[in-house]
């Protein structure tokens, strides 16, 4: 069956077509479903696509950064607004596929893929889907199979009071740039030397991004040492449910998150 | 950077040579760096059609019905192509030199022995329309038990891959189901050994993983001839394979290749130019046959799987008077050139060492994996892994610095080989020692002041007074049959193929059925019943059915590798 393109100059549009259709899929950056095009994937033959501008904004509205669905890695980088996300950006793919990858479409990539997704976890992020009201992160992940048939409009990320108080780690064989073994992105506010409301996020260590809610909860009220992290570690694998695949094997990967957690917590380079 | 020690074997070398020892541009850089270098897929045609394989999903299935109808029907599709379109649907690589057996089809027929082996092919005007008729092609395959592992792909009872080789082993020399290699006698030193160290080591398969993928297009040239731009390593290799399995005369063939994008070994098999060959005659129009990404690292042959056990026997100043080899080298589902490796790692052993006694025993193994080939020194990269792991396992068991360990036993100028052959510009001391002074890794004087140049050679030229010699893995049927030869072998000379295959479609080997373990199993003379010959088998030499004097004059293998019997 051929396949066909549609072109919407409204993401209204876009999204009243895609949810029309059974055959229909939405073409984001491309870099995951023109890969399914070329090896001839039967189980769509419609791209759904819009050269909607909203898509393309990074903007600060109040107290909350908005970067569009359409913005790619690249733009991530280019762009001042981002610039403290720019080090996840640079661990996407090589530049030719941070040229295309968007960060609407990370939102849907599939394990080990989605490391931005696992910062904008970390950093609380809401996704807007056209035509609907914003939703947390946490909530569209954990029906994204569900939520595959919206097209997100942007991501808002609550502003950060302290820069600084974002890491991320990506683990990866190839360097930078590699599939993730794992990774991790924290947001690790401090009140007086201790954590407070301190978020972190593994992507390639489940089906999908996901929180590590023991780790949050063992660090609340500690200190960034290793005596106040101790218990952190020893949580680090909860609820997690890693992949076996060519990069790492389960085993391996539920061995190595700790290690790269407590550099991570504890800023040590490697 | 580099550093040459000049001051080695200077006498041996001459340093006024044009080339040799000079820099010297590549002549295909320039094309490369500014990206001029034209690759098979530059080659464009109007017109061009694409070809695509419907492959295995499983490791071992026999193929019990296949429907193409409503495939052929689909828009764009000009051909599909099954088993019974290929003019020779069975070929092996080495055929083309007279080794081994001609083992598998182009396109699967009866069964499919490994995931992702050919079954359609499909020919369409785009690569789309190609995938798309795939997916309305419906096989009914009848799952079969399959085995993946080399030792148990050997054990009676064994689901049998490869038709040709119902045992699951490569028969070599027309007679044993491994490699030989005797040379002294392994188990008498063995036991006047101070220490016996014993290993196992194994090496995974490796992709070749090259940046363009193996392709061809073959298009329709004038005088009934076809031109193939392809992408293979091996250019006459391949014309020859095409002009055999499609029964065309080689001078209809027009080859070009000669810019191979990365091949590092995988681009030698031939799998390309005569299906798109054969896409080109069945349709009159140029066709182009590529693998995708997935297909290159899924289909595309790697460098195999190896293990070894390797037993050496050790005395208590360091020296190695025996070592013993069991190899099993995992062929995949077909024979490729894994055969030819082992050929190969065999003429290697026991490494770079002087040992008095080596035997070794290699198994080219068929199991239900991806076929195996060629790949930068293989046959040998996995045995001297083995080798070397084994060499610091032996120092470490008798104490000994393993730099001294590998000074002591080294080879030297002069010295006989396990394969019978005088070590000569041998040089390993001195790699030891440089290595030895750059690791800042401490050796003994005595040692500093060993050289390959001295203490080679008297005694250590001698072939043993006694080399022990068995029939173990003696195959039964073999040097009675036709088993190990081809009766009527392929001439590449010959303008005209005759109108029947010159190939048997079944070899001739027939396990004998009464003492069969089960109907078609393996029949393999029991190693521990190794020394006594069977009462079915005379393995006396002088009384082959089919004396070695009355076979087809064509060039062994064994004396275009170098091994021939001296």
């Amino acid at each position: 069956m051929p396949m066909s393109v549609k072109t919407f100059a409204q993401v209204d549009e876009a999204a009243r077509a895609l949810a029309a259709s059974r055959s229909a899929r939405y073409l984001g950056g491309g870099t995951l479903i023109m890969r399914a095009v070329n090896y001839g994937d039967q189980s769509f033959d419609t791209i759904i696509r819009t050269t909607d501008p909203r898509l393309k904004q990074i903007a600060q509205q109040g107290d909350m950064l908005v970067i569009g669905a359409g913005i790619t890695m690249s733009e991530v980088i280019a762009n001042r607004e981002t610039a403290f996300l720019a080090p996840v950006a640079r661990t996407v793919g090589g530049p030719a596929i941070r040229n295309m990858a968007t960060v609407g479409g990370n939102l849907f990539a599939a394990s080990p893929y989605g490391d931005f997704t696992a910062a904008l976890l970390a950093l609380d992020a809401r996704v807007v889907p056209a035509g609907g009201q914003p939703i947390s992160l946490d909530e569209f992940l954990n029906a994204r199979e569900r939520n595959a048939g919206l097209v997100i409009v942007s991501v808002q990320i609550p502003r950060l009071r302290d820069v600084n108080a974002f890491r991320y780690v990506k683990v990866s064989r190839v360097k930078p740039k590699g599939i993730a073994v794992m990774s991790i992105a924290a947001v690790l506010p401090m009140q007086a030397g201790r954590l407070a409301n301190a978020r972190v996020a593994y992507g390639a260590m489940g089906p999908r991004p996901l929180r590590a809610l023991a780790v949050e909860r063992a660090l609340e009220g500690r200190s960034l040492d290793e005596a106040g992290i101790a218990q952190a570690l020893a949580v680090a694998t909860e609820g997690v449910d890693p992949p076996s695949d060519p990069i790492a094997s389960d085993w391996y990967r539920r061995q190595i998150a700790p290690v790269h957690l407590k550099r991570l917590l504890l800023g040590q380079r490697r | 950077m580099i550093e040459f020690r000049k001051e080695y074997f200077a006498d041996e070398r001459d340093d006024n040579l044009n080339e040799i020892g000079k820099p010297t541009q590549r002549q295909d850089m320039l094309g490369h760096v500014t990206g001029r270098s034209p690759y098979f897929d530059d080659h464009l045609f109007d017109g061009l059609l694409h070809l695509k394989c419907l492959r295995s999903p499983h490791h071992h299935a026999r193929i019990r019905s296949v429907d193409t109808s409503e495939a052929e029907r689909m828009p764009g599709v000009k051909k599909v192509i099954r088993a019974r379109d290929v003019p020779l649907n069975l070929n092996t690589l080495l055929s083309l030199m007279d080794f081994g057996l001609d083992d598998e089809p182009m396109l699967a027929d009866k069964k499919v022995c490994y995931v992702g082996e050919p079954v359609v092919a499909v020919v369409a005007e785009t690569e789309r329309a190609c995938f798309d008729a795939i997916a309305k092609i419906r096989v009914d395959y009848e799952v079969l038990p399959h085995v993946l592992d080399v030792e148990e792909a050997i054990k009676p009872g064994a689901p049998s891959v490869n038709p040709t080789y119902p045992t699951n082993t490569f028969l070599y020399h027309e007679k044993y189901d491994h490699q030989k290699l005797r040379f002294g006698d392994v188990e008498a030193a063995l036991r006047q050994a101070d220490h016996v160290v014993e290993g196992r080591y194994q090496m995974s398969p490796i992709e070749q993983a090259p940046t363009e993928t193996c392709g061809a297009i073959a298009a329709p040239e004038t005088n009934n001839r076809f031109v193939v731009y392809t992408s293979t390593q091996a250019l006459f290799f391949s014309l020859g394979t095409a002009a055999k399995m499609l029964k065309v005369s080689s001078n209809r063939l027009h080859f070009i290749g000669g810019t191979v994008g990365g091949g590092f070994g995988g681009k030698v098999d031939s799998i390309h130019e005569p299906m798109a060959i054969l896409g080109c005659m069945l349709t009159g129009k140029p066709v182009r046959y590529a693998w995708d990404r997935e297909e290159e690292m899924q289909v595309g042959a790697p460098r195999g799987a190896e293990r070894w056990y390797i037993t050496d026997g050790v005395m208590n100043d360091g020296r190695i008077i025996a070592r013993k080899f069991i190899g099993y080298f995992d062929s995949g589902a077909y024979t490729r050139l894994s055969s030819y490796a082992i050929i190969k790692g065999t003429g290697h052993l026991p490494g770079p060492y002087t040992i008095p006694n080596v035997s070794s025993d290699v198994y080219c193994v068929f199991t239900n994996r991806t076929p195996a080939t060629a790949m930068r020194g293989f046959g040998i990269t996995g045995v001297d892994f083995s080798i070397e792991a084994h060499m610091d396992k032996v120092a470490s068991k008798i104490g000994m610095n393993p730099i001294e360990l590998r000074i002591l036993n080294s080879y030297r100028d002069g010295d006989m080989k396990a394969h019978r052959r005088l070590a000569k510009n041998t040089a390993l001391i001195e790699c030891c020692q440089v290595v030895a002074e750059k690791a800042k890794w401490k050796i003994g004087s005595e040692y500093k002041a060993m050289s390959s140049l001295k203490g080679g050679g008297g005694e250590r030229a001698l072939i043993p007074a006694h080399t022990a010699i068995d029939q173990k893995g003696m195959v039964r049927g073999s040097g009675t049959s036709s088993f190990g030869y081809q009766p009527q072998p392929y001439v590449p000379s010959t303008p005209t193929f005759p109108s029947t295959p010159a190939f048997p479609s079944v070899p001739a080997y027939t396990p004998a059925a009464s003492s069969s373990p089960a109907p078609g199993a393996p029949e393999r003379r029991p190693a521990e019943n190794a020394p006594t010959p069977s009462s079915t088998y005379n393995p006396t030499p002088s009384q082959p059915a089919t004396p070695v004097e009355q076979r087809p004059a064509v060039n062994r293998f064994s004396s275009i590798s170098g091994l021939r019997r001296r």
